[in-house]
C-alpha cells in the first residue's frame, strides 16, 4: 500500500522567471512607449537617406538630454501623484544663474553648478513643503511657483539676461566624449536615468516611495513616511530641473527668460508616453527614456520636412491628448478583469 | 433682507443670495482696496486710469467666469489663455477673409467654441481634465502661431468699431462682461442645467447615478469656457491693439487665481459666480496700481503667484476641505488602533 507519497510534487521554482515569464510580466504601457519608439525611429530612418546611420540617432539622443533629464523629474513627481509645472522656469532661473555667476572674475564651473543646483533643490524644497503640509493641489500650488519664478527671473535680470557660458560647459553639449559620436550630456542623462531607475526599482525607499504614490493611505499605515517622500519628490525634481537648465544652456549657449517654458508640457508629454499616471504610482524610467526619444525622434522628422515649429506644438500636444485616450483605456480594461 | 430681496428678484433663489452674503467679506476686501487706491492715488481717480482699469478688468472677468463655471463643475480649463490668444489671431485674419470682420468674429466665437468642445470630448472620454486641457492648449497655440504667420498682424478698424464701442463712457465690452457674469450667476444657480453643473460638481458619482445629464453638461461647461476665453481675447484686442498667439498665456493664471479667490473651491460644487467679480477688481486695481506708481510689472507676476496659494490657504484654512477628484490624494490619518485589538 503506498498511501503516502512522501515524494515531493513538482512546484514551479519561486526563484529565478524564465525569459517567458519576464516578458510577460512588462506591463502593457511599456509595449506601447516602445512599439511607438520604435514607429518614430522607422520613420525617422525613411524620412532621410543615411536615416539609421547610428552617429545621427546619437547626435539625436545627445540634444534631447534637457528634456531627458527634466522628464525625469517631471516622472518622479508623477508618480508621487503631483505635477510639477516649475520645472521650465526654474531650468531659466538655472541657465540665468549659470551665465552670471559665470561672469564674475575666478568662476569655475566646480563652484558654480553646486550653488545653481542648490538653488534648484530650493525652490523643489518650497515646493514640497507647500505640497506636503497644506492641502493645495500640486497643479495649483506649482503653477503659482512657477509664475513667482518666471517674475522672479524677469525682475532680477531686468527683462535682459546677461552673462557668459564657458568654454567648458559648452563642451558639454557640443563636444565628444572620446572621440565617440556622443556628448557628455548624454551621459549625464542615462547616468541620471540609471540612478534613479535603481533606486525606484531596487532599494527600500524607492519601493516605498512608489507604494506612497500608489496608494498614500496603505502607505501611511504601513508606517512609510508619506510626507517625507512627497518632499523628496519636489526637492528631486527642483534639483533635476537646474541640472536640464544648465545642459539647455550648454545647448544653446545663451541664457534666455523663456527658452524652458515648452519643457513643462513636453516632459509632462514623455512621461505620459512612458506610462506614467497621474493617478500615482505607475511609470518609471524605462518607460520615460522611450518618452523622450519619440518626441526627440518626432521633432527630428518633422524639422527635416521643414515643418515649422508650431506644428510640432501642435503634434505633442495631439501625441499627449491620444497617449491619454489609451493609458485610460487600457486602465479602464485592466479594472474590468 | 432676504423678504425684500425676494419682492425685488422674485426668480432668485435664497441659495443664490446666500451664497452672494457669504462672500461680503469679499466684497469689502474689493471695496478698500479700490477706496484706499483711490484716496493714495491721484492719479488713480483720473478718468483715463479709470478707462484703463475697465479695459484691463473685462478680459479677466469674461475668462474667469468661463473658468469659474468649470471649477464649479468640478474640472480645469489650462487651455483659456491659448483661446484668448487664438481669438486675437483670428481676428486680424479679416482682410483676407472673403467675409471681412463679420466673419472673423465668426470664427473667433467658432474657434472658441470647438476648443471647449473638443476638452470636454476628451474629459467625457476619461482624460483627466487638468492634462486634457493642457494639452489642448499645446495645440490651440500652435495652431495660432501658424495662423499668425510671420509679419505683424494688423487689426483692421472695422473690427474695432465694432469692439471699441463705448455706451456712454463705458465700454461695450464691458458691459458685456458684466451682463455675462450675472446671467451665469442666474444660469448656474437658478436653471436646471445650472444646478446640475453645481450637483456634477459637488459629488459627480451621486449626480450621475441620479440619472442627472453629467455629460451632456460637460459639454456645456468647456463649450461655455472656451466661448467665453475667445471673447476674453476680442477684449484683449481691444486693449491692445495687436494680434498675437501668446497674449492670454497669462489668462491661465489670472482666472484660476481670480477664482480662488473668489472662495469658488477647486473641487467643485461651491462657491458663487458672483464673487468673481470683487476677485477681479482686486487683481485689476493692484495691476493698475503697480502700473501707476511706476514698479516694475514683474512685481504683478509674483503677487498673483502668491495670491494663488495665499487664497488656496485662506479658504482651507477656513474650514472648506480641499481634495481634488483629480488628485485623489488623501490626507493621511490615523485611525483608532481597532485592527490592534482584534489580534
Amino acid at each position: 500500500m503506498t498511501s503516502l507519497d512522501t515524494t515531493p510534487r513538482q512546484v514551479p521554482a519561486l526563484g529565478a522567471p524564465t525569459l517567458a515569464e519576464r516578458v510577460a510580466r512588462v506591463p502593457t504601457p511599456i509595449w506601447v512607449a516602445y512599439g511607438l519608439t520604435a514607429a518614430c525611429l522607422l520613420l525617422l530612418g525613411l524620412s532621410t537617406s543615411n536615416g539609421f546611420d547610428p552617429d545621427r540617432l546619437l547626435r539625436i539622443l545627445s540634444n534631447a538630454a534637457p528634456l531627458g533629464v527634466v522628464a525625469i523629474a517631471q516622472t518622479l513627481v508623477i508618480i508621487n501623484r503631483g505635477l510639477d509645472l516649475s520645472v521650465g522656469p526654474v531650468m531659466n532661473t538655472a541657465a540665468i544663474l549659470t551665465a552670471s555667476l559665470s561672469a564674475a572674475s575666478g568662476a569655475s564651473l566646480a563652484t558654480t553648478l553646486p550653488v545653481v543646483i542648490l538653488v534648484g533643490a530650493g525652490i523643489g524644497l518650497v515646493n514640497g513643503v507647500m505640497l506636503a503640509f497644506t492641502r493645495i493641489p500640486p497643479l495649483l500650488g506649482t503653477l503659482a511657483m512657477a509664475t513667482v519664478v518666471q517674475g522672479v527671473n524677469a525682475l532680477v535680470t531686468r527683462g535682459q539676461p546677461r552673462g557668459v557660458v564657458p568654454g567648458e560647459l559648452r563642451q558639454l553639449a557640443d563636444g565628444r566624449v572620446l572621440g565617440l559620436p556622443f556628448s557628455a550630456s548624454l551621459l549625464v542623462w542615462l547616468g541620471l536615468l540609471v540612478v534613479v531607475g535603481l533606486v525606484l526599482t531596487t532599494t527600500v525607499a524607492g519601493r516605498q516611495f512608489k507604494a506612497v504614490g500608489a496608494n498614500p493611505r496603505a502607505a501611511w499605515l504601513s508606517g512609510v513616511p508619506v510626507r517625507s517622500h512627497t518632499l523628496t519628490a519636489y526637492v528631486a525634481s527642483g534639483a533635476l530641473a537646474a541640472v536640464a537648465g544648465v545642459l539647455l544652456i550648454a545647448y544653446s549657449g545663451s541664457p534666455s527668460l523663456t527658452a524652458g517654458d515648452s519643457y513643462a508640457l513636453n516632459s509632462v508629454v514623455a512621461a505620459v508616453i512612458g506610462g506614467a499616471s497621474l493617478a500615482g504610482g505607475h511609470g518609471g524610467m524605462t518607460g520615460t527614456f522611450a518618452g523622450v526619444a519619440v518626441l526627440a525622434f518626432l521633432t527630428t522628422v518633422l524639422n527635416s520636412y521643414n515643418i515649422p515649429s508650431p506644428v510640432q506644438l501642435v503634434v505633442n500636444g495631439v501625441v499627449l491628448i491620444l497617449m491619454l485616450l489609451v493609458n485610460s483605456r487600457l486602465a479602464e480594461r485592466k479594472g474590468r478583469r | 433682507m432676504s423678504s425684500a430681496a425676494g419682492s425685488l428678484l422674485p426668480r432668485v433663489s435664497t441659495t443664490s443670495l446666500r451664497s452672494v452674503g457669504s462672500a461680503r467679506f469679499l466684497w469689502l476686501v474689493a471695496a478698500l482696496v479700490v477706496v484706499v487706491a483711490a484716496v493714495a492715488l491721484p492719479a488713480f481717480r483720473n478718468p483715463v486710469s479709470v478707462g484703463s482699469l475697465l479695459a484691463s478688468l473685462t478680459p479677466i472677468l469674461l475668462i474667469a467666469v468661463g473658468q469659474a463655471v468649470v471649477v464649479m463643475y468640478g474640472g480645469i480649463d489650462l487651455s483659456v489663455g491659448a483661446t484668448a490668444g487664438l481669438a486675437t489671431v483670428l481676428v486680424a485674419l479679416s482682410p483676407v477673409l472673403p467675409g471681412g470682420a463679420p466673419l472673423a468674429l465668426a470664427l473667433v466665437l467658432a474657434g472658441g467654441l470647438v476648443v471647449g468642445l473638443l476638452n470636454a470630448a476628451g474629459v467625457v472620454a476619461g482624460i483627466n481634465p487638468l492634462l486634457m486641457t493642457f494639452a489642448m492648449s499645446g495645440v490651440v497655440q500652435g495652431v495660432a502661431l501658424l495662423l499668425q504667420g510671420t509679419e505683424g498682424a494688423r487689426i483692421p478698424g472695422a473690427v474695432f468699431d465694432v469692439l471699441g464701442a463705448s455706451v456712454g463712457p463705458v465700454p461695450l465690452l464691458a458691459v458685456v462682461a458684466l451682463v455675462v457674469l450675472v446671467a451665469t450667476w442666474l444660469w448656474v444657480g437658478q436653471t436646471r442645467t445650472g444646478r446640475v453643473v453645481q450637483a456634477a460638481g459637488y459629488d459627480r458619482r451621486t449626480a450621475t447615478r441620479l440619472g442627472f445629464p453629467v455629460r451632456r453638461t460637460t459639454f456645456v461647461v468647456y463649450a461655455v469656457s472656451g466661448l467665453l476665453s475667445s471673447v476674453g481675447g476680442l477684449a484683449i484686442v481691444v486693449r491692445t491693439y495687436t494680434a498675437d498667439a501668446l497674449v492670454g498665456s497669462s489668462a491661465v493664471i489670472d482666472s484660476i487665481a481670480t477664482v480662488l479667490v473668489a472662495g469658488i473651491v477647486i473641487t467643485g460644487g461651491i462657491g458663487s459666480v458672483l464673487s468673481v467679480l470683487p476677485a477681479a477688481l482686486i487683481i485689476a486695481v493692484v495691476g493698475q496700481v503697480i502700473t501707476l506708481t511706476g514698479t516694475d510689472s514683474y512685481y504683478q507676476t509674483i503677487f498673483k503667484g502668491v495670491l494663488l496659494v495665499a487664497a488656496v490657504g485662506v479658504y482651507s484654512l477656513a474650514g472648506k476641505k480641499i481634495t481634488v477628484p483629480w488628485r485623489l490624494r488623501q490626507p493621511a490619518v490615523a485611525r483608532p488602533a481597532d485592527e490592534r485589538s482584534a489580534s
